[in-house]
């Protein structure tokens, strides 16, 4: 197994657990399981570990139709039916008609790859069981063509979930689990710096109080996230906002607050 | 022995398995804990608990088996000997428990860490028992975080009696009050499919369609199914009184969930004040006049709905069992209990689900109410935990 080490990347600071869930996943050849609030960066985790690794990346996005076979393979009966009346070459050879999905492609790639199933929890509640036996052995079986696709080298996997859904217990036993917590403020100061080449100091400063401040308010039904904070100070930034304003005025809060009645409590709250 | 540890989570309600304790075992061996205390910490939170729900408890354990360590001689010899592999400064392993021990007996750093953070800036997450640990102040480490220090031998990460210390896992707690899409999680486990019910098949199932026609060389071939629909139905009833109050944004949660999740069948919601008595009502403000008689409820929905009643239970032992109890409307010739017994009667499924239950405590006089009442209906506590045993037992078959 190659010496990866994994430290982070220019656009992406990661907490040193969580580099050390990665570098012990990696190590142990086990799926990396990774939940946390919405914006906490779940998904850019592999952009940034294909980035530090040079490694290629092949993202499996699940949706709620999204069934276990489609990463593995589908049959493509109906093109076959078309052909065969059509008397089209090869379909004699149900080969043709296979196609593979993402994990079938990062099991049959040359080199070690970095898979991502992203957001795991939205497919159907049995989804992650149909896939232990595949992520288990990193192999599965074609009956069509009766071929095994086994992976040269076992991709290292990043299963994102949003807790949606539970996930099943013999799922979650096979993976290494990680807990995005919501960054402090000592890190979201060198994620936002990750973004901006040149950012103000004073009005990062007054931006940050305010989202703190917001974040830490009890009604807030959904507290605004990193990927917000962002827009927000890139709005600031744009609207040429004097710093000292922000505090008190707090300008293109729409940005940062998606919900009519959280806009309320802001409001009322400031005013006290 | 190290092994007591994995009984130890067992114990305290963690279900570790063999495969996950040998995978820490595995990543131990191979070194992945870097010689370091608190990454040894994060390699067994990693590796052997897979919810964020289970975090406090763990932490909890965690504590409690590494907490008497006072110095290395003591840890046991597996742990150290993999603590040995990298280059691991041992004075900090002893400066981390101990620290940890200081400010876990000693109040007067204590003290002076409290006075520490009145002087910091009001983010502090202040008042919890553990917070000595961050205390690092007091050897002239000054937390630059709020909750933790930073200690010089692992930058940036948090120590791992400090992490744990924290308890900044608890609200991810199983057993607290849940939030909205917790609790749609926890109705999604309301289904009941038709299709385990011996129906006619009368769906068209395409992709078998597709896969006989084909096995046919073309020659169409349809295949059915049998339509698989939730039936479940459900009545909800809440109360909407005065000691409800500080719940009302719980039970608005509840409320929406149970809207969101559009797969049952049908859904009705009515309101009562503090008890349910002749009447109920059709909005939370219940006002006088804008309601239905409970009897209009049992013609209209038949006893297969399952009944889902929210409240507190907190009524006076007189508005429960008088039958003069109701001084908001009329009382029909029935007490507030004899009310719920024909509701019982009437519904084969009801659960109560109370954001205050004290679980069957001996009844203090104020909870005679309440006791009276859990005897009645099977009653949970509000929370993912009492959700989840309330859908068991509406879903279970008798």
């Amino acid at each position: 197994m190659a010496e990866t080490n994994f430290t982070g990347s220019k656009h992406y600071i990661a907490a040193p657990e969580l580099m050390q869930a990665v570098n012990v996943a990696i190590e142990l050849e086990k799926p990396l399981l990774i939940k946390g609030e919405p914006g906490t960066g779940k998904t850019m985790l592999a952009e940034a570990i294909r980035e530090a690794t040079g490694k290629e990346l092949f993202i499996w996005n699940i949706k709620s139709t999204t069934k276990a076979q489609d990463g593995l393979y589908v049959y493509d009966t109906i093109q076959r039916l078309y052909d065969s009346q059509f008397g089209e070459e090869g379909v004699d050879d149900i080969a043709h008609y296979i196609k593979l999905g993402k994990l079938g492609e990062a099991f049959k790639s040359e080199e070690q790859v970095i898979l991502l199933i992203d957001e795991i929890d939205k497919a159907d509640l049995e989804f992650p069981n149909d896939l232990l036996w595949e992520l288990d052995r990193m192999e599965f079986y074609i009956h069509e063509t009766k071929e095994t696709v086994k992976a040269k080298h076992r991709p290292i996997v990043i299963i994102t979930s949003n807790a949606e859904k539970e996930l099943p217990d013999a799922f979650l036993r096979r993976c290494i689990f990680h807990y995005i917590d919501f960054p402090d403020r000592e890190q979201m100061t060198e994620i936002v710096n990750a973004h901006f080449e040149h950012l103000e100091e004073h009005l990062l400063q007054q931006a940050m109080d305010t989202f703190y401040w917001i974040r830490g308010l009890k009604d807030i039904r959904k507290k605004p996230s990193t990927s917000e904070l962002i827009d927000w100070i890139r709005a600031l930034q744009l609207g040429g906002i004097e710093p000292d304003l922000i505090r008190k005025e707090m300008p293109f809060l729409g940005v940062l607050i998606k919900k009519d009645e959280d806009l309320g409590v802001i409001k009322q709250r400031r005013l006290d | 022995m190290f092994l007591t540890f994995f009984y130890l989570l067992r114990s305290k309600g963690i279900d570790v398995s063999v495969t996950e304790w040998l995978t820490l075992i595995e990543a131990l061996d191979k070194g992945l804990c870097h010689g370091s205390f608190t990454e040894f910490y994060y390699l067994c939170r990693m590796t052997l608990v897979n919810r964020e729900s289970d975090f406090d408890k763990f932490d909890l354990a965690f504590g409690e088996y590494f907490k008497g360590i006072q110095d290395e001689n003591e840890i046991p010899p597996e742990i150290m000997k993999w603590l040995d592999k990298g280059d691991m400064d041992d004075s900090q392993l002893n400066r981390d428990v101990y620290r940890f021990e200081q400010h876990r007996d000693s109040n007067t750093v204590k003290r002076m860490f409290r006075e520490r953070i009145t002087e910091q800036n009001s983010e502090h997450n202040g008042g919890n028992y553990w917070i000595g640990t961050s205390g690092g102040s007091a050897f002239g480490h000054t937390g630059r975080n709020p909750g933790g220090i930073r200690v010089g031998g692992t930058p940036g990460m948090h120590t791992a009696f400090s992490v744990m210390g924290e308890r900044k896992y608890e609200s991810f707690r199983n057993d607290r009050a849940l939030s909205m899409r917790q609790f749609q999680v926890a109705f999604r486990r309301l289904r009941q499919y038709s299709a385990r019910l011996d129906v006619a098949k009368t769906e068209l199932d395409i992709d078998r369609t597709i896969d006989s026609t084909c096995n046919q060389g073309g020659y169409l071939k349809l295949e059915f199914e049998k339509p698989r629909k939730n039936t479940v139905k459900l009545l909800l009833l809440f109360d909407c009184g005065g000691t409800m109050y500080p719940f009302m944004e719980l039970c608005n949660n509840l409320f929406q969930a149970v809207h969101k999740a559009n797969h049952f069948k049908d859904v009705q919601t009515y309101y009562f004040h503090n008890c349910i008595y002749q009447k109920v009502y059709k909005t939370p403000e219940c006002e006088t006049g804008d309601w239905v008689d409970l009897d209009y409820l049992f013609r209209h929905f038949d006893k297969d709905y399952k009944v889902i009643i929210v409240g507190d239970a907190q009524m006076a032992p007189e508005e429960l069992f008088d039958v003069n109890g109701n001084y908001r409307g009329p009382n029909g010739g029935m007490s507030g209990y004899e009310w719920c017994q024909l509701l019982n009667s009437k519904y084969k499924k009801i659960v109560w689900l109370n954001p205050r239950y004290h679980g069957g405590l001996n009844a203090l006089s104020w909870m005679e109410s309440e006791h009276e009442l859990a005897k009645l209906f099977h009653m949970y506590l509000l929370s993912v935990d009492g959700l989840k045993e309330a859908i068991t037992y509406l879903m279970a078959p008798r």
